[in-house]
């Protein structure tokens, strides 16, 4: 059990794989400021022992934070996916567009399968918006 | 009303068996497409739009706004073209000298190295329909098409019967999926899911080279040795194989050097083939037309007559260094495909943004043009995934101007 834990607000540090999803390149087709695209991009899964520890139930909200950015975003738990503790799962989208990192190293490629964070749960603060 | 078949542009695999019922302006009814292809056809909308700072003007006052912006910049940025025709992006091309501009891609921070080595012959490629009549062997690595291309297991690499496959997926192929997460595709394989830790790829493509020379493969993570040269066997007795290459192995590698590795020592045992799981329905196009024009795929900057390329012209790096002072963005999202931490250094810069639907980029724009959607409002071809080229026709008719059309009349302007 990691320091974290011990914390008022319990917090976790997990790496952030994203993904395609079919439901939300078509919600995204149809209205990018719908609310449908919102529901399915704007969130992380989480195995089941993360979400235990962070004390926090699905469908919940959490803090997404890291040095690029502060998101927040609806909590999922895991479905068919082998256990996957420290790793989260995230639709690619503005969302975690705003986590990843402005380094390319000058190759003009961003590390967008390299988002370190960490999680607390948002004590019922709203998924951000989408804006810029 | 009448019936026909159509191509759908939703992504890169133009299907061309799509069934349309539809009036003058409207689609009715869909036939054949997926889901997003479905979504993507019935975005047409009836309403002609030319806002300035987000206010409604007229074409002419849009133009003359366009052609102000990119008389007063030195160095334009020309980016996305993606979604446009080939016919399209040629015009873009022929402004982009004109003006001088820096021109560029999604494929430049994706796909763009390995379409550069197709385009060159440095890999061995196939179409998609050798993958439906002859395919044996097909590995999914980084790539997830149950989502990003609905229609490429059913229409092409491994549920359909093929003139050398009549017993189709139950008896004669075998999909393979390497990936850090059990996609919807990693399910559909079963067994034959290797699940690898983020960055893992390089090792295990090294792995695969030990295991088909008959070495002992091994891994840091430890993946079964034993798996492995199961799965190097498999590649052996491949008749036709393919890899289907997605964002997760390419942006896994420093450079295509591990690839380029793996296709030699497979094709010492067996008969592989690559193609890429490009996204946009005409990202290749794009590549393909640049490099006719100047000999690079993507990232060209133009000065005077002479063509200059290199990563420091991408979006991502001429956005970070500031180097470009205003942008002409086509059918294309970079404030929500790049990372914020980049994107933001466009909010510094005039935008003119063209393209059919409201985004991000629109709502940042100094003037946006509402244009027809290739393939649904606008005729022209494009170019697939694997390098076929595919002409379509308009489906429905629009009031909305061409991208070809807007971009003309910003040249005779200029």
């Amino acid at each position: 059990m990691d320091f974290g834990s011990f914390l008022a607000a319990p917090e976790i540090k997990v790496k952030v794989v994203t993904y395609r999803d079919i439901f939300q390149d078509k919600a995204m087709i149809e209205n990018l400021f719908g609310d449908e695209y919102k529901h399915i991009s704007a969130v992380i899964t989480l195995d089941s022992a993360d979400l235990k520890q962070l004390n926090v139930k699905k469908g919940d909200t959490v803090i997404l934070k890291n040095s690029f950015g502060r998101v927040v975003v609806r909590a999922e738990e895991s479905g068919y996916e082998p256990s996957h503790r420290g790793i989260a799962y995230m639709p690619k989208s503005s969302w975690s567009n705003m986590l990843v990192s402005d380094e390319t190293c000058g190759k003009g490629i961003p590390r967008f399968q390299d988002i370190s964070l960490t999680v607390t749960s948002a004590k019922g603060e709203k998924v951000t918006e989408l804006e810029f | 009303m009448e019936n026909n078949y159509h191509v759908c542009t939703g992504c890169s695999l133009l299907c061309d068996d799509i069934e349309v019922e539809y009036g003058t302006e409207t689609i009715n009814k869909i036939y054949t497409a997926c889901r997003v292809g479905v979504a993507h056809m019935k975005e047409s909308k009836e309403k002609v739009t030319f806002l300035v700072d987000n206010k409604p003007v007229d074409e002419e006052k849009a133009l003359s706004e366009t052609v102000k912006i990119l008389k007063n910049a030195k160095n334009p940025l020309i980016f996305g073209l993606g979604a446009s025709t080939n016919e399209a992006q040629k015009q873009a091309i022929e402004l982009g000298k004109k003006i001088n501009a820096t021109i560029d891609d999604s494929s430049s921070f994706c796909f763009g190295s390995v379409v550069e080595a197709l385009v060159t012959n440095k890999i061995k490629t196939c179409t998609l329909e050798d993958v439906r009549n002859k395919g044996d062997v097909i590995i999914f690595w980084g790539s997830n098409p149950a989502d990003s291309h609905p229609r490429h297991l059913s229409k092409h690499s491994y549920f359909p019967r093929g003139s050398e496959k009549q017993r189709g997926w139950e008896e004669e192929r075998t999909a393979i999926a390497i990936d850090i997460r059990k996609s919807h595709t990693a399910k559909i394989c079963g067994n034959y899911f290797i699940q690898i830790p983020q960055g893992g790829d390089v090792e295990l493509i090294d792995a695969l080279i030990s295991g088909l020379s008959g070495k002992l493969p091994k891994t840091s993570y430890n993946y079964p040795p034993k798996k492995i040269l199961e799965l190097a066997n498999i590649l052996k007795g491949a008749k036709f194989g393919i890899i289907f290459v997605g964002p997760g192995l390419i942006y896994s590698l420093e450079n295509l050097a591990p690839l380029f590795r793996l296709m030699q020592a497979l094709n010492e045992k067996s008969n592989f083939h690559l193609v890429p799981m490009v996204g946009n329905c005409n990202m290749r196009g794009f590549n393909e037309n640049l490099f006719t024009e100047t000999g690079y795929v993507n990232s060209v900057k133009f000065e005077n007559g002479i063509v200059k390329h290199g990563s420091e012209y991408s979006i991502v790096e001429s956005l970070k260094a500031k180097t470009v002072d205003a942008a002409l963005i086509i059918g294309s999202d970079p404030f929500s495909s790049l990372p914020r931490s980049i994107a933001k250094s466009l909010l510094e810069i005039p935008i003119i943004s063209m393209g059919p639907s409201e985004t991000l980029t629109t709502k940042k724009a100094k003037v946006h043009i509402n244009t027809a959607i290739s393939g649904v409002e606008s005729g022209g071809s494009a170019i697939r995934m694997d390098g076929t080229l595919v002409s379509f026709k308009p489906i429905v008719e629009t009031k909305n101007p061409l991208e070809e059309y807007i971009l003309k009349r910003i040249m005779e302007a200029l």
